[in-house]
Parts: C-alpha cells; sequence; structure tokens
C-alpha cells in the first residue's frame, strides 16, 4: 500500500563529534544559563569546581529558557569555549 | 577478513526517518545483523542481542537489525524481542541482501568504520558472536560484551529471502495476515488512538489540488517541515473530511507563527497543549459544534481538526509524550483540542472580530493553555457576584499562590451566564475589568508555597492581582443554552506565548 508519511524524511548531515581535546586544566568552559529559576546557583557550584581544578571559565545567559539560543550566543561559545556546560531545568 | 563492504544504501527505519547505511558507522563500527519475522532463530538472536546491543549503544557502536520484511513487521517483530539498536527493513527485491551475497538469516556482519567488512556470522553461533561484538568493543574503545544465553552454542536459521525465487516469494506475501490499523501503530503513525491510514488517494483528496511541496514552515521542537503534503497526511490520520483542510492549514499556520513559540509549548513539563478556536461562518458550512458539550465529544469536525494539529507536533514536529514532549502529565485535550464560538448566543462581539477581524471571516485562533476547568454557579443573581466567582476560579489555575500569573486566562463562558451579563448591559470589557478588580489579594496571603518574586518583595497589605493586565483575560461565549457550567482555562506560562489568529 502507498502511503504518505507524516514525517519528515529528508536527509539531515550527521554532525561528527568534536575532538576530545585539552586536559581540564587547560580547557576554557563556556557554562550557559538559560534563564530558568536556580540555573545560575547550579551554574555557580559548577564554575567552582571547574576554576578548583583549573579551568577558565565565561558565563553566557539565553533571554529566555524556552526558545533555541540565538546565533550570537552559539558563536560566543564556539569563538571561546572548549566545552560548554549548559544549567537546564529546575 | 571479506572483500564485501557496506552499500552506500537508504532503507526504511521505523522511527521515520530513512537511514543511509553508511551512517552506522559514526560510532567507528558497525554491528548489523539480518533477520526475518518467520524465523525462530532469529527472533532468539535478537532476543539475545538486545541486551550487549543496548551496551554498545552506550558506547556510541551502532547495532542494527535489518528485517527482511515491511516495516510494520519489523517493528512489531523487534519490540517482541526487546531488541532497541536501530531497526530497518529492507524491501523487495532485497538488493543489500544480494550484494552481502546473504545466504541465510540470521546472519551478523561487523564493519569497520570505512565500510569494509570485518566478520560474519551465519546463523545463531555463541562463540561466532561473542567473538564479533567483542572486536566490535575492542575496535571502539568500549568495554567488552557477550551475548545473554546458555544453550544452544549453535543453531541454523532460514534461507534469506532474497535467495527466494519469486514465485515462493508471490505466494509468502499473498499469504501474510494484513491489518491496515495495526499496521500504523506500528509505524508510530499515531497518537494512541487509531488513525484513518494516510493513502495517497485520501491525501490527494485531503489536498484538493494544492500544491503539495507547499511549506509552511518548520514545526518544532524537531523542526520538520511542514509541507501541505504532510499536512495533508496528518488531517488524513486525524481523520478529517478534506472541506475541514483550509481550517487546519489555517491553524498550522497561526501555530507556526514565532510569537506562538511552539518549541517552548511542545517540549515543556507544563501539561499545555494547542487550543484551537474557530470563529465565523466556516463553523456552520463544516459542522462545526459551539453548543451542547463544547468542549467535549461528538463532533467530527471539532475533534479531528484539533487531532490534525496535534498530530503535526507530535509526528512531522517530533513533539511526542516521553520523547521530545516532556509533559510532566499532559491532558486529554493534548490529542486534539478545537472549538467554535457560539456566537449566535452571544451578547458580545465574537473573540476574531475583538482580535481585528471582520464580522462574517472565517478565523481560527490558536491558544497555548492547560485543561479547562469548569466553573459552575446556579445561584448568583447579579453580575457582580458572577464576575466574582468567575475571577475566584480564575485565581486558583496554574498555582493557588502564583499571583500574578504573567499570562493569559481563557474564560469560555457558557449561554446562560452570558445572558446574565448581558441583560445587565455588561460589554465584554466590563466583565474583563470586573473579574480584574476581584482575583485581588493582599501580598500577605500569598506568601507562603511558591510565589513570585513580586509578592516575595511587597508589603503584606500590597493588593497583587491575578493577572497583569486586563488584555491578559480573554472572553468567548459556548456551550449549550441550558446549565450554568462556565469555564477557565489555565495558560502557559514562562514561553512569551502569545495568542495567534489567522483568516481561513
Amino acid at each position: 500500500m502507498d502511503y504518505v508519511s507524516p514525517f519528515d524524511e529528508r536527509r539531515r548531515a550527521i554532525e561528527p563529534l568534536a575532538p576530545r581535546r585539552k586536559p581540564l586544566r587547560e580547557a576554557t568552559v563556556a557554562l550557559l544559563d538559560i534563564s530558568k529559576r536556580r540555573g545560575d546557583e547550579f551554574l555557580d557550584r559548577i564554575e567552582a569546581r571547574l576554576r578548583a581544578q583549573g579551568a577558565q571559565t565565561f558565563r553566557l545567559t539565553k533571554e529566555i529558557f524556552s526558545r533555541p539560543a540565538g546565533p550570537e550566543i552559539i558563536r560566543r561559545i564556539a569563538d571561546r569555549g572548549d566545552l560548554a556546560v549548559e544549567g537546564l531545568a529546575d | 577478513m571479506t572483500a564485501a563492504a557496506l552499500p552506500r544504501l537508504e532503507l526504511p527505519s521505523v522511527y521515520g526517518s530513512p537511514v543511509r547505511l553508511d551512517e552506522l558507522l559514526a560510532g567507528g563500527v558497525a554491528v548489523v545483523v539480518f533477520v526475518t519475522e518467520e524465523c525462530p532463530t532469529c527472533a532468539m538472536t535478537l532476543l539475545r542481542l538486545a541486551a550487549p546491543a543496548g551496551d554498545l549503544a552506550a558506547a556510541g557502536i551502532s547495532v542494527t537489525a535489518i528485517f527482511e520484511d515491511p516495516l510494520e513487521v519489523a517493528a512489531r517483530s523487534a519490540r517482541g524481542t526487546g531488541f532497541r539498536g536501530t531497526v530497518l527493513s529492507e524491501p523487495e527485491p532485497y538488493e543489500l541482501s544480494r550484494l552481502l551475497q546473504l545466504q541465510s538469516v540470521p546472519t551478523t556482519l561487523l564493519f569497520d568504520a570505512e565500510g569494509s567488512l570485518l566478520r560474519r556470522v551465519v546463523g545463531w553461533d555463541r562463540e561466532g558472536l561473542d567473538a564479533l561484538l567483542g572486536q566490535a568493543s575492542a575496535l571502539a574503545g568500549a568495554p567488552a560484551v557477550l551475548v545473554t544465553g546458555e544453550h544452544p552454542q549453535r543453531k541454523p536459521g532460514c534461507a534469506a529471502k532474497n535467495t527466494y525465487d519469486p514465485e515462493t516469494l508471490a505466494i509468502l506475501n499473498a499469504a501474510g495476515p494484513h491489518d491496515e490499523l495495526e499496521d500504523m501503530f506500528e509505524r508510530g503513525w499515531s497518537d494512541g488512538l487509531p488513525v484513518i491510514p494516510p493513502t495517497r488517494e485520501r491525501v490527494e483528496a485531503m489536498l484538493g489540488g494544492r500544491d503539495p511541496s507547499l511549506s509552511l514552515g518548520e514545526v518544532p521542537p524537531a523542526m520538520g517541515e511542514a509541507t501541505l503534503e504532510r499536512v495533508a497526511s496528518c488531517a488524513v490520520l486525524a481523520g478529517c473530511r478534506p472541506e475541514y483542510f483550509p481550517v487546519v492549514v489555517a491553524a498550522v499556520q497561526a501555530a507556526l507563527e514565532p510569537a506562538f513559540n511552539l518549541n517552548g509549548q511542545a517540549v515543556t513539563t507544563q501539561p499545555a497543549g494547542q487550543l484551537v478556536i474557530l470563529n465565523g461562518p466556516a463553523r456552520h458550512s463544516l459542522g462545526l459544534n459551539s453548543s451542547i458539550g463544547a468542549l467535549g465529544p461528538g463532533s467530527r469536525a471539532n475533534l479531528t481538526i484539533g487531532r490534525a494539529l496535534r498530530l503535526l507536533i507530535s509526528l512531522t514536529g517530533g513533539g511526542f509524550p516521553g520523547k521530545l514532549d516532556r509533559a510532566t502529565l499532559g491532558h486529554a485535550g493534548k490529542i486534539g483540542f478545537c472549538m467554535a464560538e457560539n456566537e449566535e448566543v452571544s451578547p458580545w462581539e465574537p473573540l476574531s472580530v475583538q482580535r481585528g477581524f471582520e464580522p462574517g471571516t472565517s478565523v481560527v485562533t490558536v491558544v497555548g493553555c492547560d485543561a479547562p476547568l469548569s466553573i459552575s454557579d446556579h445561584r448568583s443573581a447579579t453580575p457582580e457576584e458572577l464576575a466574582r466567582v468567575l475571577a475566584a476560579a480564575a485565581a486558583a489555575t496554574w498555582s493557588p499562590n502564583w499571583w500574578p500569573l504573567g499570562g493569559a486566562s481563557l474564560f469560555v463562558i457558557c449561554p446562560e451566564h452570558a445572558q446574565l451579563f448581558g441583560e445587565a448591559g455588561w460589554s465584554k470589557q466590563r466583565l474583563r475589568e470586573e473579574m480584574f478588580e476581584a482575583a485581588q489579594r493582599p501580598a500577605g496571603e500569598l506568601r507562603w508555597g511558591e510565589t513570585t518574586p513580586l509578592v516575595h518583595a511587597a508589603p503584606d497589605d500590597r493588593p497583587i492581582s491575578k493577572w497583569c493586565s486586563v488584555e491578559d483575560i480573554l472572553v468567548v461565549v459556548a456551550g449549550g443554552e441550558a446549565g450554568r457550567y462556565s469555564a477557565v482555562f489555565g495558560p502557559c506560562l514562562g514561553m512569551q506565548t502569545e495568542i495567534v489568529s489567522k483568516e481561513v
């Protein structure tokens, strides 16, 4: 039987995993606050632990948690960060 | 080592999108097992591969079952064995099986990152499969895994279908039981209820000559493209008649407006669904019910139009409960929720006119909202009393202490309640203002449990309103002419979601 699928069957290129690179003490970590309640508290704790291990950190904040991060935030993470930690949920 | 390689073919997947075989190599190696439903050795092999396949998947190694069976049979059979790897279906004439020179099933193959065949195990061969899985783990740097089960050590399988002669294949294909409705469940083309199979003929009838490739945009959260053909497929699945399609299309267009923020609504842990409200002459021409049971069952047009939008979000958009839709509870209206305003008994202008459309125009309005809360009031004698009752009910929505909501409340006023307001000469705006004034409490009474930063910061005696402004109160009229039951819909909050209207 010939059916019309409700799914989008377009091909999507699979992004290869980024190389696992520097040890943490040499890494710069982007900490992304998605603007959910208490996300900043979670990231404060993570940031302290990362810094204790020698990592550099920098913080970014999404305008609202319910929309995808804008291209500017993504660009800043890609430009400066070796890896990123996102504080999800509350 | 064998010289064969994994061809760059594409096979249908039980998860919707087809899979190109070289994508299976993304983890560095790929384990592929060819099976058919009819073969008991295949079932045993899948059963005993289920656990190691899960371990290998966790290490990034794909384990794929390729069934020489139709997609729905593959899905059913894989689920029956507990196999959780990738499940693909190889259609006739079994080109892939021929290229890989299959003689029987099960045959398990190991490919390296370049797609070269490293190892082949034919039938159930416990030692052979353990060695194959061990090699896969070692190549990927993952912990070694083993198949489960002790006996037997070896068991032959069945002939692979690429070796069948055409006459035998035709007899086998004709003999199999086929239940089209069950097949829809197996494909995952359902919201949990039976659907109408979207045959090409039905979808073309739904399209009514419209361009099937026309795109209405991408549907969050997985950003599947809403071509008219896919929207029509969802409308057929939902049970729509072709004449409903313009309303479905308008509802999709409204829901895909960025201001509606369907992305946030589709993935939230909130229960919110998408309510479609129809105004104008299309209510009558399509047979929507705005009277007795206006929010309930009984009307094909109401139920299927709302369901078509929800199926598009769940299937095309990937917002399926438990997958990308993370609603803690959800509610029954998320199957589909479409209502029509009972403009004929309303003392006020319709919602569509209030939102700037010409009277007599058919308009859909989409609202992200929770389930309706019924408000029974058979005794209020004055509009002031009734407005207070309605406002008090709305005060309990979202959370009794979350003031102000920071979002919109939709009231569905039943005709008897509307009549009381109308006979007192209250405009819709007056009702909104009175409810706004009635839903205020001193901050001190709200400062327990979870409440808002505004309440925490305010002095005890400062009055706090349930809404930020009168504009956050929407009013429509619907329901049967007997009975004093109105309703208020809880909001969808924190999403920056706006109410959006589109002309049909």
